[in-house]
């Protein structure tokens, strides 16, 4: 099988995935154990209201057709209304309207931990056995078990403290940088990701910064939850990044370029740095799942507004067809970085893939 | 190993190979008894926690086969909601039979030919096994029916609860060494500056050290008596010299990384395991039932009067404003250990009633997930085809869906619901069973390139041709070679299972109150990190992070002892922990 086959084969499949995730969805919330309409009305409701809503929510159909009509409802994105959370307003507004801040958040917490993880890594490898390596081994390891909940909390709490003089390492975290006391604002809360305007390059719109103290403002925002959202992605990091250099600078192409007298920083930075690079590959693109799910966790202790808080209320507060779609996005967002990832791999990598 | 002594001189007319390990136990019996004597002992110290093990055990064998029992009946009532009565009665029949076969299945090899004989039928090799399968089906439905609809099942019923409430009644009139009885830490000053009631009138400091002590050092001597029995079996009663098994052991022990980690992981487990004994308070007085339980204490006037613990509880909150601390007494002479929690109650109990029950959770989790990937495995990779594509399309869905949003969603349509699953634990046992839906397929994963490896091995081939049953093959021939794996993933993973059981906890998607659990503590001290009251939140955070440590410590060093140069997919296994 070639290497192209192999990854038309792995989109074709995709496909009955997403439909057997729907099944499941549709299992869940409408034959689950949980009653739709009692969810919704509550217990006091009368037999007429509740009659009335049966039909309304199409309840009363036949189970064939409920089935068809909650995936076509699904595959054409029309979710209906929420319930409870943002009562009355089309669920596909709410997510795209909170969409923004998550993906602010993903980006710093997938850049982040790229650029305190792996040259860690890479620099504990180029090193082994050293006080340095074992310093940033065994700060992966306690890194990596630290629960992004309680570091939340003590971040937070740390954070809070340097503005009544507890100062960590003599910096104020309010004043620093863009003054958040002065301008009377609190450090967790949504970003406003108001920094941009966009204007018209060759008719086309480009978006270029307009405001840099706003956009210092949502980075000063973002940085903390992003630090710890990534926390486990930047362990991970750490250690494959340490091993794929050991493994690289023990081969024998490097044996060969040291015997060919290139200097080591050419040797280090051409044949050691883009081969360890290889492993790390899908480490970095199956960051997304982590990110996704302790998006919930951060957004929720740091106030801010974006999927994972909303799917988080939606489930608090018993909406469940919300939280039914967001489920379902998220779903997507993941089988779309699958297909991404196999496409990667295919083109960059061509030893993976089949024989398998 | 090499001390064995060497009785292979006479090997040649008479090779002891063929004994079987009765045999050669029954020759030499010395070493075996003095193990024995060693386990009586250490069992005796503690007779009653072993009967009320016992009586936990029944009650959990009870509620499982009551859940299996009730699945045709709920299975038929649906079916009857939509297709009418008559179907309804055939669905609850249908199920009954198709779980009583499922049953059947793996026990069947166990039960002599002899039971398919007196059918007097001619029968291949193969009918003979589905024939014996049938029989103990149908067996298996008329005992169940003779004690659903019958007069029997009252017997049946009766029975069982005698021998529970004997088990129960042993389990409260047998001593234990590390039982409150024997050295209580609950008792009152006395005016003079003594204390009354405690363990030799010892202040109630210094009798639950003593106690928890105690229970460590019982704890410890149970490890070596294990250790004992291997270095027994290897020196008196194995017949090879060598085994590899012998350089896994010794890799480990050289591992000292790996070792602290198992330490770790034993304090944990003894923790859980010994909740009652270590906790300084009875778990029922201080927490389930406060208002139940009345205690004496010296009030301010020097005079002993008795209060509830739930009034105390009241008074001694560690909410910023104020604290009890490690290491000190609240005002009604109450020792904490660990300080108090934010509503008062004592923190070392609910730490290790809460380390009972994340133990409890990412046991059974990991345990129910690596049995269905290992089956799931076994049987895709021994049957390919159609099996290994619906498996992988089943673990493909799940997978594609993120597991802690995935779990969050499936817990609370169970507990809004109010299903009965979800009352064991307050949703512990809802959650430990969705952990196991959710992580089986990464389990699958990781082990189906092995498996698949084993399948194509010339030993199976010989085995099918042999004519063993693909039961016997799968059981003898392929499973030891994946039994590795799947212990290196399970002992990687677990730390991931206790890390999202406190998150959604914390989140309050959890376990419900009044269960302890880690993730509510922190919770509850969220608000007063940065005052007096710091270590509500801290304590237990602190020891999730050690546990989890421990655990990915332990992995590592089980994946090193196995085989040092074993290809384990380090990124799945080690990102499992993170995002929660």
């Amino acid at each position: 099988m070639s290497r192209w086959e192999y990854f038309i084969k792995r989109l074709l499949l995709t496909v009955p995935v997403l439909f057997s995730v729907l099944t499941f969805l549709f299992i869940m919330l409408r034959t689950g154990p949980i009653d739709p309409v009692a969810a919704r009305l509550g217990p006091q409701a009368g037999a007429a209201d509740r009659q009335q809503l049966r039909e309304r929510l199409g309840l009363n159909d036949p189970l064939w057709e409920q089935y068809v009509d909650f995936i076509t409802d699904f595959i054409t994105f029309n979710f209906g209304q929420s319930w409870v959370v943002q009562a009355e307003r089309d669920i596909l507004d709410i997510a795209v309207g909170a969409a923004p801040a998550t993906l602010w958040l993903g980006f710093w917490a997938i850049l982040l931990p790229l650029f305190i993880g792996i040259p860690l890594g890479f620099y504990a490898g180029l090193n082994p056995n050293t006080f340095g390596d074992y310093a940033a081994s065994l700060g992966g390891i306690i890194w990596q078990a630290l629960p992004n909940f309680w570091l939340c909390v003590i971040a937070l709490a740390v954070l809070r403290r340097t503005r009544e003089g507890g100062e960590l390492l003599g910096i104020n975290w309010y004043t620093l940088g863009p003054d958040f006391a002065a301008r009377d604002i609190s450090i967790t809360g949504t970003p406003a990701l108001e920094w941009f305007s966009t204007t018209d390059v060759l008719m086309l719109p480009m978006p270029y910064v307009s405001d840099w103290t706003a956009l210092a403002i949502d980075i000063k925002l973002i940085l903390p939850p992003a630090l710890i959202l990534g926390s486990a992605s930047m362990a991970a990091e750490l250690r494959i990044g340490r091993t794929a250099m050991l493994e690289t600078v023990n081969s024998k192409f490097v044996e060969t370029a040291k015997a060919k007298g290139l200097p080591s920083r050419v040797i280090v930075w051409k044949h050691i740095f883009r081969n360890a690079m290889i492993p790390l590959l899908p480490v970095i693109t199956s960051e997304a799942f982590l990110l996704i799910g302790g998006s919930v966790i951060v957004e929720q202790i740091f106030n801010i507004n974006g999927l994972g808080r909303i799917f988080f209320q939606s489930l608090t507060q018993g909406d469940l067809p919300m939280a039914g779609a967001l489920l379902f996005l998220f779903t997507l967002i993941i089988l779309g970085l699958n297909i991404l990832q196999d496409f990667l791999y295919t083109v960059i990598d061509p030893r993976v893939g089949y024989d398998q | 190993m090499s001390t064995r002594q060497s009785d292979s001189t006479d090997g040649f007319e008479e090779p002891d190979d063929d004994k079987l390990f009765r045999d050669r136990v029954r020759e030499n019996p010395r070493p075996a008894a003095v193990w024995l004597a060693g386990l009586a002992l250490l069992l005796l110290l503690e007779i009653g926690r072993v009967f009320a093990g016992v009586g936990q055990a029944f009650g959990i064998v009870g509620f499982t086969v009551e859940l299996f029992a009730s699945i045709p009946a709920s299975v038929g009532d649906n079916v009857a909601g939509t297709l009418g009565g008559a179907a309804g009665f055939v669905a609850t029949a249908l199920t009954a039979v198709l779980i009583a076969f499922a049953i059947t299945v793996p026990v069947s090899g166990s039960v002599p030919d002899a039971a398919v004989d007196i059918l007097g039928l001619d029968l291949s090799r193969r009918g003979r096994r589905w024939a014996k399968r049938a029989e103990l089906t149908f067996v298996l439905v008329a005992v169940a029916g003779l004690i659903a609809y019958t007069p029997v099942g009252g017997a049946f019923s009766a029975l069982i609860g005698a021998i529970t409430g004997g088990v129960d009644a042993l389990a409260s009139a047998l001593p234990s060494i590390t039982s409150r009885d024997l050295i209580a830490n609950t008792g009152h000053r006395l005016p003079d500056g003594g204390w009354e009631g405690t363990f030799l009138g010892l202040s109630p400091a210094a009798a639950w050290a003593i106690r928890t002590g105690l229970v460590f050092a019982y704890a410890t001597a149970f490890l070596v008596w294990l250790w004992r029995g291997f270095n027994v079996y290897r020196t008196h009663y194995r017949l090879a010299d060598w085994t590899p098994r012998d350089d896994t052991v010794r890799r480990f022990r050289h591992n000292y990384w790996g070792l602290f980690g198992f330490v770790i992981v034993f304090l944990f487990v003894v923790l859980a395991l010994w909740a009652p004994a270590v906790s300084p308070v009875e778990a029922q007085h201080n927490i389930y039932e406060p208002n139940a339980h009345e205690f004496q204490y010296l009030d301010e006037n020097g005079e002993v009067t008795s209060t509830t613990h739930v009034f105390a509880n009241l008074q001694s909150r560690s909410d910023g404003q104020n604290t009890i601390g490690p290491m000190s007494y609240d005002g009604y002479g109450r020792w904490a250990p660990l300080g108090t929690t934010n509503r008062g109650q004592d923190m070392m109990t609910h730490l290790s009633y809460g380390a009972r029950t994340s133990l409890v959770i990412g046991v059974t989790a990991i345990g129910l997930g690596a049995l269905i990937a290992v089956v799931l495995s076994l049987l895709s990779s021994y049957y390919k085809g159609i099996t290994d594509i619906a498996t992988v399309m089943a673990s493909d869905t799940i997978q594609a869906v993120p597991a802690l949003l995935l779990i969050m969603l499936v817990s609370v349509v169970f507990q809004e619901a109010n299903h009965p699953i979800a009352q064991p634990l307050d949703g512990g046992l809802l959650l430990a069973l969705i952990f196991a839906f959710a992580y089986w397929p990464g389990m699958w994963r990781a082990i189906r390139g092995p498996s698949l490896q084993v399948s194509e091995q010339e030993w199976v081939d010989a085995a099918k041709s042999y004519g063993q049953t693909p039961l016997q093959t799968m059981r003898k021939h392929m499973a030891p070679y994946i039994a590795g794996y799947i212990l290196i993933y399970g002992s990687l993973l677990i730390g991931g299972v206790i890390i999202s059981t406190a998150a959604l906890t914390f989140l309050g998607l959890g376990i419900n109150p009044p269960t302890p659990e880690w993730g509510r503590l922190i919770n509850g001290g969220q608000s007063y990190i940065s005052t007096s009251s710091w270590h509500v939140a801290t304590i237990p955070g602190i020891a999730i992070v050690l546990v989890v440590i421990a655990f990915n410590a332990l992995g590592d060093a089980i994946r090193d002892a196995i085989d040092p140069e074993a290809d384990v997919d380090e990124s799945e296994a080690a990102t499992a922990g993170g995002g929660a």
